[in-house]
């Protein structure tokens, strides 16, 4: 069941078109990918989708409800997360989960922090004022914010940009426990494809504005046919690309390591033909296309085409 | 409108002033200091000859200035303090709508106005044994006018604000100071230049401060000024009110991030 529908979303400012008549939408428990590159239109949709920026034309509806006309009754069950916004500097953690907490219709309020406390690991930073907290801990405080009303639809920008890898990966962890245990629904924009890999049930690119693919991280890595094979050579690297450019193969050397990018296909043909050459490799590894690929792929038509 | 998140934003100013010494210096040293230097301004003149109610003028004038500036303050800087913490997202991604956030501005103010003003009642009334608190009921009609003044001043600043942003955040503190020679806190209307004299008609603070110092000379409240200056305060706020929210929705045309 889709939770949230955008029909024909549209935003000009003036002559440029940030947004292009996109049409999409959120189901229920659904974590929902929201890929492309700088520039692309995703944070001008989730301002939209926050109420915080005015359509020029479409609409969103939550719930079966339109966000304009509903607004109050809408964002008491949704809400965000992202870098490019602070809690107050000067306040104490504990003052800034207090006050947000009066800004939703709660009915325990105290119990709800506490439960937020212990899920988000915040017990030694309450008494701390927010401009002494590491970028870490006050992405994690920022999050239990957007947790703080028990959101059915929660929209997060970048939720794990400038994270070190171990509390991203708490972060993550906490998101797909919530998931699960309650079934809420996320939007999720992120540069980390690895990331929106692991997180995301489905993924919406992006670009100049428009959707340009609508489908499952696998599914999208599924389009590229190029894959990486990363080989060991001990002696006769050179030789190998120069074969490798004799065949116009696009490789990259690394020591004694050569990635070679090559159609999954043509593997095998190409592992004999060095081996009939006599150039032999100590290690290989092979690495599917992933969704990184697809999104390099997406970009580089696009750079192509302007 | 409900209360409880008119409630939470309030709480939210109010753990920060608590610990933002700009704030609290604006709300009681600057008084303190104003009244020290023109408390013994008065008394020199008075000295000279200048009059028994001298220094009660002034530190009436200067007193009743105060809720005419703290209230525009609070509500333009209110809006600064979000912009500065990069909180006015926080805020409007939540249920809480402008009206409501208007309002906690608008009750802050009150509640601080009344702070500083009972402060500075108290240090005249220290200082110089002046006791304006005596005048308090008669002063009443006048005070609603300087703070619908406030507002009206606080309201139009923060559409600028809103329109704007931080780059012209400096009329917060400076706006209001335009209209100090019109409004004849310290002296009456009669003194000023012809032209000003035109001007200060439309000043609804002139009235005020005029009919404070008829309290003072005559123990009589003029209503004729009251309703003059009471009417045009509440043309002027209509109207500032009108341009702040046109203002707000100008800003969501842009996105609430641009002003960040």
């Amino acid at each position: 069941m889709a939770i949230l529908n955008v029909k024909n979303l549209t935003k000009k400012f003036k002559d440029f078109t940030a947004v292009n008549d996109i049409s999409f939408e959120l189901r229920e428990g659904e974590i929902l990918g929201f890929l492309g590159p700088n520039g692309a239109g995703k944070t001008t949709t989730i301002q939209m989708l926050l109420g915080i920026l005015t359509p020029t034309s479409g609409s969103i509806e939550y719930f079966g409800k339109d966000l304009l006309k509903h607004r109050e009754e809408i964002l008491e069950q949704v809400n965000f997360s992202t870098t490019y916004t602070n809690l107050p500097w000067v306040l104490k953690v504990s003052e800034c989960l207090t006050f947000i907490s009066y800004l939703y219709d709660i009915k325990n309020r105290k119990e709800r922090i506490k439960e937020l406390v212990e899920v988000f690991d915040l017990g030694g930073l309450l008494n701390k004022n927010i401009s002494s907290l590491s970028s870490g801990q006050n992405t994690r405080v920022n999050l239990a914010k957007s947790f703080i009303n028990n959101p059915k639809v929660l929209l997060l920008d970048e939720p794990t940009a400038s994270l070190d890898p171990e509390t991203a990966d708490m972060v993550r962890k906490i998101l797909l426990k919530e998931q699960k245990e309650h079934g809420i629904s996320i939007i999720l924009t992120s540069h980390n494809m690895n990331e929106v890999e692991t997180v995301c049930n489905r993924v919406i690119f992006i670009n100049n504005g428009t959707v340009v693919a609508n489908d499952t991280p696998q599914s999208l890595a599924k389009t590229i046919k190029i894959s990486h094979i990363e080989l060991r050579f001990d002696e006769g690297i050179n030789q190998v690309i120069e074969f490798c450019e004799m065949q116009k193969l696009i490789s990259r050397k690394d020591g004694k390591y050569l990635t070679v990018d090559i159609k999954e296909v043509d593997i095998p043909n190409f592992l004999k033909t060095l081996i009939d050459k006599e150039l032999f490799y100590s290690e290989i590894s092979i690495e599917k296309p992933s969704l990184e690929d697809y999104f390099l792929e997406n970009i580089k038509i696009e750079r192509k085409e302007a | 409108m409900k209360f409880h998140r008119i409630y939470g934003l309030m709480l939210r100013n109010f753990y920060a002033f608590r610990k933002n010494m700009d704030r609290l210096t604006d709300s009681f040293y600057w008084p303190t200091i104003d009244l020290i230097m023109w408390g013994l301004t008065s008394q020199f003149f008075m000295n000279m000859g200048g009059g028994n109610n001298v220094l009660l003028m002034v530190l009436s004038g200067l007193v009743m200035w105060l809720i005419l500036w703290k209230s525009q303050y609070e509500i333009s800087v209110n809006l600064l303090d979000e912009l500065w913490n990069k909180n006015l997202i926080n805020l409007f991604v939540s249920p809480v709508t402008f009206t409501e956030w208007l309002v906690s501005a608008l009750i802050l103010g009150i509640i601080k106005v009344i702070a500083s003003f009972s402060f500075a009642l108290g240090i005249a009334y220290l200082l110089y044994k002046v006791r304006i608190f005596d005048y308090g009921l008669q002063f009443l009609p006048y005070m609603l006018v300087l703070l619908l003044s406030g507002w009206t001043v606080g309201i139009f600043v923060t559409g600028l604000i809103f329109r704007y942003g931080t780059k012209i955040q400096a009329f917060a503190w400076t706006m209001v100071w335009v209209f100090g020679p019109f409004s004849a806190i310290y002296f009456p209307v009669s003194i000023l230049p012809i032209w000003a004299q035109q001007i200060s008609k439309f000043i609804p603070m002139s009235y005020a401060f005029e009919g404070m110092r008829g309290v003072i000379s005559t123990g009589i409240i003029d209503y004729q000024k009251f309703f003059i200056g009471v009417s045009l305060a509440c043309i002027y706020l209509s109207l500032s009110l009108v341009f702040l929210y046109r203002s707000f929705a100008k800003v969501m045309q842009k996105g609430l991030l641009k002003v960040e």
